[in-house]
């Protein structure tokens, strides 16, 4: 029989009461990161229903896995997880579709009206977003949207400080000119 | 400069936003985690790991393992025999398990411990021994027939696979580790 999870309780007393037979701990783990890590899934992969399977997959592994996870270190730990998956599934998926429709009309209908029009200028994101490199969109996702330190990016992803600060820095300019270029083309 | 700035910093606030995922996606994770087998400690009894060591059988190591054996790879790491035979003997038969020892070169460290699928990454459970002061430390450890990813710990913060065997290629929990197939009977 679990225990219930208190709102304050830290993730470390939490992953601890789950190895220590207490399913009821993952539950509030599952709920403390299931809207951010499904958050940086649906950006990175760009669909929901590819973002939940990674989501349930990255869970269930994070699960049988816990005694590897240093308790302090659980959150940049499950993100290592979910980075791999994505990576996994968005090589999958890239590799099934070869070929990923790019909507410029939407940029071009948000450069209009993006003010009255929020959901085309979400799409111009989210199609710039897809035409950079998943190393790139990786790194900017990770620093511009989860506000990763780089020292937290490096665990998570086994790039050094330096690799990830250009990847960061190539994504922006790249989003830049992606959507500076329709909006004034 | 200014306004492609702003372009991008409004891209990156849309972002932020929270994504919508499948009101049930929690109970459909909690109810595959409810399925797996529980993240505890492996504990095998002492008794039963001292008898395994007292029979002393042959062990069948992975390929490259052998190899980096017989080559005399034991700069860093030897998955060695417990005792040579030239076969499998009828006691090993009986339930399948092998007597397998790890050893690792590390004259610099104060304390190692075997880590890995065995014990459940355990920190604490496998300490190794040191053979007379001379920075060659073993362990020796009853494993059935399978497929085990592994590695040392160091000073308890430093994290060494095996050059000398397999990498676990499907390895996305944390650091490196290596890999090791014992044979069944």
């Amino acid at each position: 029989m679990g225990m219930r999870v208190e709102e304050g309780e830290s993730d470390a007393a939490l992953v601890r009461r789950t190895l220590a037979g207490d399913s009821d701990a993952f539950t509030g783990l599952v709920r403390r990161y299931q809207d951010r890590l499904g958050r940086y899934a649906v950006r990175m992969l760009g669909e929901t229903a590819d973002a939940e399977e990674a989501l349930q997959d990255t869970f269930v592994r994070a699960y049988r896995s816990l005694a590897r996870c240093d308790p302090e270190r659980f959150g940049a730990w499950i993100y290592g997880i979910l980075v791999n998956r994505c990576r996994t599934l968005g090589a999958q998926r890239a590799r099934r579709r070869k070929l990923v429709v790019g909507d410029a009309s939407a940029v071009e209908r948000a450069s209009v009206a993006h003010s009255e029009d929020r959901e085309a200028w979400r799409e111009a994101i989210e199609w710039a977003l897809a035409q950079i490199s998943p190393a790139n969109r990786e790194a900017f996702l990770l620093k511009h949207v989860e506000d990763l330190s780089y020292d937290e990016m490096t665990e998570v992803t086994g790039a050094s400080v330096s690799a990830l600060k250009m990847r960061v820095s190539r994504a922006r300019e790249e989003l830049r000119r992606l959507l500076a270029e329709q909006t004034h083309g | 400069m200014a306004e492609r700035d702003d372009r991008l910093d409004r891209a990156i606030e849309l972002l932020r936003e929270p994504v919508s995922l499948r009101s049930d996606l929690e109970q459909r994770i909690m109810a595959e985690v409810e399925a797996a087998p529980p993240p505890r400690a492996w504990a095998r009894p002492l008794w039963s790991a001292l008898e395994w060591m007292r029979r002393g059988r042959p062990v069948t190591v992975s390929p490259l393992g052998g190899l980096a054996l017989a080559a005399g790879v034991a700069a860093i790491l030897v998955v060695g025999r417990w005792s040579v035979g030239p076969e499998r003997g009828p006691a090993a038969a009986e339930d399948g398990a092998s007597v397998v020892q790890f050893v690792i070169h590390a004259p610099a460290a104060r304390s190692v411990s075997l880590v890995g699928d065995f014990n459940d990454w355990s920190q604490q459970a496998t300490p190794m021994q040191e053979a007379r002061g001379a920075g060659v430390w073993t362990v020796t450890l009853p494993l059935d027939p399978g497929r085990y990813r592994y590695a040392f710990l160091l000073d308890e913060n430093t994290w060494v696979s095996d050059p000398s065997a397999p990498r676990a290629l499907d390895d996305e929990f944390g650091p490196p580790s290596s890999v090791v197939t014992i044979g069944g009977s």
